[in-house]
């Protein structure tokens, strides 16, 4: 694939340029120990050093609320909402990469979610090779520190000075030379990059799983009926701050609201989680998962077993959001899959 | 890609009819204002809305008719879209997606005999597949209908059931859970019906939808009959929101109920721990 070299000076003028046609949004400090995606003007400073940024990026996908239709209560009737702005998404990690990947297959799935996918196809992904890993990651653990696809653009810090930059698709090469032209990299840089790529891997290497992730969608089917789930679940709160964080988790509920005149009115969704109290109820007061323990059962059977059966890949990434989310401090992915793994590994 | 699609528009239909079945359950007929017929298969669930209270699902319980744009729906007045939709007047419009989900599989119910398992309300759905048999009766062999309610008071469609016992075609047995003065019929829960027929096991189906509790007991004296378990289908109800298998709400374990359902072979959920 090819490659070119970029130099920090040439940055701001590349940004600068791409903001005519796109919402920019890059890591920055937000506060004390955070970092967030936000919109970049001149003069922005950016994270390049960022760990994780603290909510995930599927809120530039699936926002928390976004309308689907309006509709008319005289006529009766209802036409279409699907808004999606032209974003650029600069400095995105690969397991935050993968993320995205894998919420297009799942979206994409069946019947295509139409608001999601005009907003994927108006967004550029530029990726960039994390300098310092989350505490609460362990994104090496299950093969999330390296992404073949989903970006349009991958930058690796080479230098102080220098990127390497290496094309996703034409539509990121021809970004790159928006403002002239940029050299190619030599194979010396690409090497250079290389090098980067594998200190990244030594520092994340040591928070990442002790055992093949691939275990884990075993060991997670062994231990379903598990004791473990009720045990580990005790202190949970239900309040689904680990699904909102989480950049795979999708769920949705639709809502209706009307004018003060109840003439016009909108159906939007918003973020929903699993992990809620009122998730699985229906009508009669049914609840399907009523227990907390089984909800945070569900969930991870979610990430490390049902998603993996549709898609070949773990539903998690290691982001190690959730981690930091939790105010119980019990969604903690890779304890539970580790715990699971010790207490299974021999019916597997 | 069509740019302005969007799977989330409903379709218009009219409240033509309206008529209570029971103090709690009211039957609703409506007509498609394009004027197309709805196409369902018999099993399937449509998104029904009122704009500006939401979206609920529900069974269709008319069998499909190509000539018809007419359907109906069965609903308990449980929640708001169901407390608004009691609240309508004939004339009035609604929304509707769908035909969504997985259906009965009327072409493998060919030649065979079908018994029929409703426990509640679960005669709504298997009404559209009993309706449709009954518009191609030749097609199928003998005909059971085993219908249970809690009480005399909650029981549906008691005129239909009434005529469909007349006929010598469609063997009928109900019960009741807990009787009042009035009642002279069975008394028990529903698995105490089955073995009141005759069952060929190697060609017979059964297509059973009740309450959640409902399924296991009844699938305990399918076994003691010895009918294979790929040929007892059920539906479930869950919480569909969106019926497009993105949403989340009606996922049972791995599956969504919405688009791998709500009809299922048992076979496919035997070892689901959510499923029944």
């Amino acid at each position: 694939m090819t490659a070119y070299t970029v130099y920090l000076d040439q940055v701001d003028g590349l940004l600068e340029k791409w903001r005519d046609k796109y919402d920019i949004y890059v890591p920055q400090k937000a506060e004390e120990r955070f970092y967030e995606f936000r919109p970049w003007d001149p003069g922005t400073d950016i994270a390049w050093d960022y760990d994780m940024a603290y909510t995930p990026l599927k809120r530039f996908f699936l926002p928390p609320e976004e309308d689907l239709i309006k509709f008319d209560l005289r006529d009766y009737t209802a036409s279409p909402v699907i808004q999606a702005p032209k974003q650029l998404l600069f400095g995105v990690h690969p397991y935050d990469i993968k993320a995205i990947n894998q919420l297009d297959q799942l979206m994409d799935m069946g019947s295509m979610d139409v608001n999601y996918r005009k907003r994927r196809d108006n967004t550029v992904v530029i990726g960039l090779e994390p300098l310092r890993v989350a505490e609460t990651a362990f994104w090496a653990g299950v093969n999330a520190s390296e992404v073949d696809m989903g970006y349009d653009l991958f930058w690796t810090r080479i230098s102080p000075g220098a990127f390497y930059v290496q094309v996703g698709s034409g539509h990121g090469e021809e970004l790159l030379h928006a403002n002239g032209k940029v050299v190619e990299a030599s194979p010396a840089e690409k090497e250079a990059a290389r090098r980067m790529h594998a200190e990244t891997l030594k520092a994340a290497t040591p928070s990442g799983l002790s055992f093949p992730w691939q275990d884990i969608p075993k060991v997670m089917e062994a231990g379903y009926d598990s004791p473990l789930w009720r045990e580990r679940a005790k202190k949970c709160l239900s309040c689904g701050s680990c699904n909102l964080v989480c950049p795979t988790c999708y769920c949705f509920d639709i809502q209706d609201e009307v004018d003060d005149r109840l003439q016009t009115g909108r159906r939007y969704r918003m973020w929903d989680g699993c992990m809620l109290e009122g998730f699985t109820r229906i009508a009669g007061d049914h609840n399907f998962r009523e227990r907390p323990w089984q909800r945070y059962r569900h969930r991870y059977m979610r990430k490390g077993k049902y998603i993996f059966d549709k898609l070949g890949e773990l539903g998690c990434v290691g982001c190690g959001r959730c981690v930091r989310a939790c105010t119980a401090r019990i969604a903690n992915p890779k304890a539970v899959f580790t715990e699971f793994w010790e207490a299974y590994k021999n019916e597997i | 890609m069509k740019s302005n699609f969007s799977p989330y528009v409903p379709r218009v239909a009219t409240l033509v009819n309206k008529r209570e079945l029971s103090d709690f359950v009211t039957l609703f007929e409506f007509a498609q204002d394009n004027g197309w017929p709805l196409a369902h298969r018999p099993g399937q669930f449509i998104q029904l809305s009122i704009h500006g209270v939401g979206e609920a699902p529900f069974s269709v319980t008319s069998p499909p008719v190509r000539e018809s744009h007419h359907f109906e729906i069965a609903v308990r007045k449980i929640g708001s879209v169901t407390s608004a939709l009691h609240n309508l007047k004939v004339g009035a419009k609604v929304g509707v997606r769908g035909p969504y989900g997985s259906y009965f599989p009327m072409q493998k119910f060919v030649g065979q005999d079908v018994v029929f398992v409703a426990g509640g309300l679960g005669y709504i759905p298997l009404r559209s597949v009993l309706h449709y048999m009954l518009r191609h009766r030749d097609e199928y062999g003998r005909i059971s209908v085993l219908v249970g309610t809690r009480n005399p008071s909650e029981r549906i469609f008691t005129c239909q059931l009434e005529e469909l016992s007349q006929r010598d075609d469609v063997a009928v047995h109900e019960t009741v859970d807990e009787p009042d003065e009035g009642w002279t019929g069975n008394v028990g829960v529903i698995t105490t019906l089955i073995p009141k027929i005759d069952i060929e096991p190697s060609n017979t189906y059964v297509a059973m939808v009740g309450p959640p509790v409902m399924y296991r007991f009844v699938l305990g004296e399918c076994r003691k009959r010895d009918i294979p378990e790929d040929r007892i289908y059920v539906s479930l109800e869950r919480k569909m929101k969106c019926g497009l298998g993105k949403c989340g709400h009606c996922q049972i374990n791995g599956l969504n109920c919405c688009v791998d359902g709500p009809v299922f072979c048992y076979t496919q959920i035997a070892n689901l721990p959510e499923a029944i």
